[in-house]
């Protein structure tokens, strides 16, 4: 057993391209109380067309993570304390190009980036469409958004400066009322015509049937089935790199849950989108994801290839998640029955985050932070169990074990 | 359909309301003992003063002098103004445009004044600019207006001599012609941009002081209601599909809240109305307001009375149709309720 | 940000014994303090409050009624700094600061007393709707519907016209006015309270309506309605001053809205201070009253102004 960083464990098991690495990551909350320690030095790889599970109990700080890919963690409160997240996009790619940290690039080029090549469905449909919009403008925004170019085609190569700006949504209110007047309209209504299209094609993916009604209405005319699917069509309308989905079927009746993850994984496969699947779900974890990472209080417990962590969890952590696990004929998983709650994460002092709930904690877990330990081929986990006493300046039987239970 | 019963429903409730509200002001009436005050003078005998009470039912029970009265309301007699000498309903017709054209004015100026500043603040939470609308907006709400409205006239009228006092220069009113009997819109029918220069001159005073409190109330709405917004889940989303932060504010977080503040903007129409008494008075605007306020101090009570009674029924019907749009625009609520 | 668990200020909800609800005053005192915007308002309502009560010593009372302002007709339209009228005087001989400092303590008298007895009437009104239910709830809030149908100033205005012009008539017209609120923040505290679980285990406990009544709704509905007595204390002073300027308190009371009404005739020939004062004291009441209200609402209700 070696020890590697979690990004090594990964990249040297790595049989396919990254095309995101998250590296050291730290997002604090600035609260009256203290600095609250969300994220506390996470990282994982996502692989070309894979898909990543990330588990972790309500709180743990998976959402912030899926969020900071977008820059979306909200600052103030929110601070990016530390690490970076490389992404390496296909067209980056294609011309043998090196990543991007989407931490610290640009303003612009983020916004280049969102919707178009990363992209995200949320957790509640009824909540991630604005109420006072037709469906069919929502959708638009990305097409002119990302593709004006496509959708300036059917004018030629010379089309005036104001419809250009119009597809770029850059009118002024001067310009919208011109856009109304003879000359222009025409040209206007081509292009709306042209996303009208692009919108109706995007929906018909998502198995919509006639699309193109559904465009007239309004979010709350749907059902929440309904409204989960527009999302999706939304987030893959310009054939994103990596899409992250953050618990997207939590809010659905458990009859369409079923529906909504085969539309995503047939998606995702037909497209060969990497996708970030989002959950506190194991068993649906398990169905959906190639590999697993585990998060814990900020942290990642533990990650690996689907088969292995299931097989094996290596975590303290897992195997107690796995035993909380209901059998088939229970209802679908809740995380939350383990013994303890999670620890503050309010200026927290070096140690394992787990060890209030440990059954086998040893002194050395409230003492120091567990390093993370290539435990087998593809396979980490951040655990004093693993570790070697000598590293932690111990003797051998002060060291934690299975074989010990300390409470 | 669901909008539909809504409506029905708030359409049933308004004549109950207005029927409340006539009876306040009948009771009002009565309240000071006989109204026979009025029509009374000292030359009259004992006689002569009940044959007058006689003929205006006045020995009647109070629920036939009621419909009695509620009868010529609505056949548009709302009796005899002393101050005015003339019937109600006449003297009303004469001064409306005025005080209408003042409080549209400073509608006008407070909406867009207090959108702007809302979603400015609201858009910058917690920093600088939003502490200083929000000192602006308590300011202005606390603010008395007639004593706002000396401090403006001794700036800009006493010692700056920027702006004057009245509604217009009597020589260049009676230039044009008055079909509307808004000034502004006179001005423009008659192509004078002397009268129109004039008008909006006599109008900005009056205007900012009527539109103060009112800019401070829909301030503070539309900033509340925009950080609320911008807490929702669909701002992000809109964020994640590539928007720039202007069109997520506009289009997105800006939109929605503005639907909350239009019940305020409604709600403190009733704002303007009585603001307009205390202006007309200190920039002497020959409007309502001001009619009424020497009616006041003159016991002249059918003035008084047809004023409650036509206040309230304006802010009950801009209300409504401001619960009407309202229904229209927030999907949300309506299918809630 | 979903998935962090932010600390919250919130205080929960007054219930249980008196000590709680005293760790509750105490937390919310605290909490009050801690904006300094607050604590600004709260030192312009003391400093008022004590040139109020020490009006007396502060000047000589005018004989035989110091709420009248005293005379000086050798000193008329003086500016301010002229020995003896520190901030002047009117047209009409008043000292300015005369006024200013009287008319803090009928300010005083007009909102406590207009406060006191709309808390007092809209607790009863409220309470009735809300425990009786049906058809007397239904009344009484139609009639709640019909006072909000006229505007405020305006219904004042007329109520006050009809009684004749006194300040002892603008009381009685603002208390008539001002009830409403205090009724409608009642009666939705009784209806939640009624709807909560544990008025339920109150009545299988065996408790009556009325200690019901006591023990929850009353202590639930204190905190709003301290928030609403708390802005009326300003805006009874503004409506009622706005009252007094149109005319209808006695003429030459010391009350801020009269002296404005004085000083008013002497501006067009540059005379600024008459009005200037009593109008910046109407202000700086309103003000500090709005503030301590939007201090406590946020402490009490975060959620209304979103922090």
């Amino acid at each position: 057993m070696t020890s590697t960083a979690a990004a090594g464990v990964s990249a040297e098991g790595a049989t396919r391209a990254l095309v995101a690495s998250v590296q050291d990551l730290s997002i604090h909350f600035k609260t009256k109380a203290g600095m609250v320690h969300a994220v506390d030095g996470v990282s994982f790889d996502i692989r070309d067309g894979e898909t990543l599970g990330l588990v972790g109990e309500t709180g743990c700080g998976k959402s912030v993570t899926a969020r900071s890919f977008m820059r979306l963690v909200a600052s103030p409160p929110g601070v990016y304390a530390g690490g970076k997240i490389d992404f390496w996009s296909s067209e980056t790619r294609a011309a043998g190009g090196g990543p991007v940290n989407l931490l610290t690039i640009a303003d612009d080029e983020m916004l280049d980036i969102r919707g178009n090549r990363i992209a995200m469905i949320f957790q509640d449909p009824g909540k991630a469409l604005n109420p006072a919009l037709s469906i069919g403008n929502q959708l638009a925004e990305v097409f002119y958004q990302h593709r004006s170019d496509e959708l300036l085609e059917p004018l030629g190569p010379n089309a005036p400066v104001i419809i250009r700006r119009a597809a770029n949504q850059e009118s002024g209110k001067v310009e919208r009322v011109l856009l109304k007047l003879p000359p222009l309209r025409s040209k206007a209504a081509k292009v709306r015509e042209e996303v009208e299209d692009h919108v109706a094609a995007a929906l018909a993916e998502t198995q919509i049937p006639n699309p193109r009604k559904i465009m007239d209405r309004y979010p709350h005319e749907l059902s929440g089935g309904m409204k989960q699917r527009v999302l999706i069509a939304q987030a893959l309308a310009c054939n994103p790199d990596l899409l992250i989905a953050d618990e997207p079927t939590t809010a659905l009746d458990v009859t369409i849950q079923a529906r909504i993850l085969n539309l995503i994984r047939e998606l995702q496969q037909r497209r060969r989108t990497s996708v970030l699947y989002i959950s506190h779900d194991l068993s649906l974890v398990r169905e959906i994801s190639d590999r697993v990472a585990v998060m814990y209080a900020g942290r990642i417990a533990e990650i690996g290839r689907t088969d292995d962590v299931f097989r094996q969890p290596l975590h303290p952590y897992t195997r107690s998640l796995m035993a909380a696990v209901p059998s088939s004929r229970n209802k679908r998983g809740e995380l939350a029955a383990i013994e303890g709650t999670v620890p503050e994460l309010i200026d927290p002092q070096p140690s394992c985050r787990f060890h209030t709930r440990c059954p086998y904690a040893a002194g050395v877990c409230g003492e120091v932070d567990p390093r993370f330990l290539r435990h087998d081929f593809d396979h980490g986990v951040a655990c004093h169990i693993y570790d070697e006493p000598a590293e932690l300046g111990i003797r051998p039987d002060e060291l934690p074990s299975y074989e010990r239970r300390t409470r | 359909m669901q909008i539909r019963d809504y409506l029905i429903r708030r359409l049933m409730v308004l004549p109950i309301l207005l029927i409340g509200v006539s009876i306040i002001v009948f009771a009002l009436t009565r309240v000071g003992g006989s109204p026979i005050g009025i029509y009374m003078s000292h030359e009259m005998t004992p006689e002569e003063v009940e044959e007058l009470e006689d003929r205006y039912g006045l020995n009647d029970p109070l629920p036939v002098q009621y419909f009695a009265w509620a009868g010529g309301v609505l056949r548009g007699d709302l009796g005899w103004s002393g101050v005015a000498v003339a019937p109600v309903t006449q003297v009303f017709r004469g001064k409306l445009a005025a005080t209408m054209e003042l409080a549209t004015a400073a509608g006008l100026v407070a909406v867009t004044l207090g959108i702007t500043l809302g979603t400015f603040a609201g858009a910058r939470r917690d920093r600088l600019p939003d502490h200083l609308t929000r000192v602006f907006s308590v300011s202005g709400s606390s603010m008395p207006d007639f004593w706002f409205a000396i401090v403006l006239l001794i700036v800009f009228w006493v010692y700056l001599g920027w702006f004057p006092v009245g509604r217009s220069d009597p020589a260049i009113w009676a230039s044009i012609a008055h079909p509307t009997g808004l000034y502004t819109i006179d001005s423009l029918m008659a192509g004078s941009w002397q009268a129109f220069r004039d008008a909006i001159w006599h109008l900005v005073l009056p205007a900012i002081t009527l539109g103060l409190a009112t800019t401070a109330i829909i301030t503070r709405m539309m900033r509340s209601s925009l950080v609320e917004e911008l807490n929702e889940d669909y701002v992000d989303a809109a964020r994640a599909k590539g928007l720039p932060e202007r069109l997520v504010l506009k289009r997105h977080a800006r939109r929605n809240a503005l639907i909350p503040t239009m019940t305020v903007i409604g709600l403190s129409f009733g704002f303007l109305l009585q603001g307009t008494v205390v202006v007309e008075i200190i920039y002497q605007w020959p409007g309502l307001g001001r009619w009424l306020a020497d009616a006041v101090l003159r016991g002249d009570q059918a003035t008084i009375m047809a004023y409650v009674l036509f206040t309230s029924v304006l802010f009950l019907t801009v209300n409504l149709a401001v619960d009407i749009i309202y229904a229209y625009l927030d999907r949300r609520v309506v299918l809630g309720s | 940000m979903a998935d962090v668990a932010q600390p919250r200020t919130v205080i929960p909800p007054a219930t249980g014994a008196l000590t709680v609800r005293l760790r509750r005053l105490g937390e919310v005192t605290v909490q009050t303090l801690r904006n300094p915007v607050t604590v600004i308002g709260l030192v312009i309502i003391v400093l008022m409050f004590a040139m109020a009560l020490l009006a007396p010593v502060l000047t000589t009372p005018n004989e035989p009624n110091p709420y009248q302002m005293p005379r000086d007709w050798t000193a008329l339209n003086e500016p301010p700094g002229t020995p003896g009228h520190p901030l002047g005087t009117t047209a009409h001989g008043g000292d300015v600061l005369y006024g200013v400092i009287w008319g803090s303590r009928t300010s005083l008298w007009l909102s406590l007393i207009v406060v006191a007895v709309t808390v007092t009437i809209g607790t009863v009104v409220g309470s009735l709707a809300g425990f009786i239910g049906g058809k007397v709830d239904e009344i009484l809030m139609r009639v709640v519907d019909v006072f909000l149908a006229i505007p405020e100033l305006i219904f004042a205005l007329a109520i006050a016209a009809v009684l004749g012009p006194s300040f002892s008539n603008i009381i009685l017209a603002l208390a008539i006015v001002y009830w409403v609120k205090y009724a409608r923040i009642i009666r939705g505290q009784i209806i939640h309270v009624k709807q909560n679980e544990y008025v339920d285990s109150a009545r299988v406990i065996g408790d009556t309506k009325f200690r019901i009544y006591l023990k929850d709704v009353l202590p639930n509905s204190i905190t709003p309605v301290m928030v609403q007595a708390t802005m009326d204390m300003g805006a009874i002073v503004l409506v009622g001053a706005t009252l007094s300027f149109i005319g209808l308190s006695e003429a030459g009371l010391a009350e801020w809205g009269v002296l404005v009404s004085e000083g008013q005739v002497g501006i067009s020939t540059g005379r600024w201070w008459a009005s200037t004062f009593p109008g910046l004291m109407i202000f700086l009441w309103a003000l500090a009253f709005n503030l301590v209200g939007d201090g406590l609402r946020d402490v009490l209700d975060p959620r209304t102004e979103s922090r």
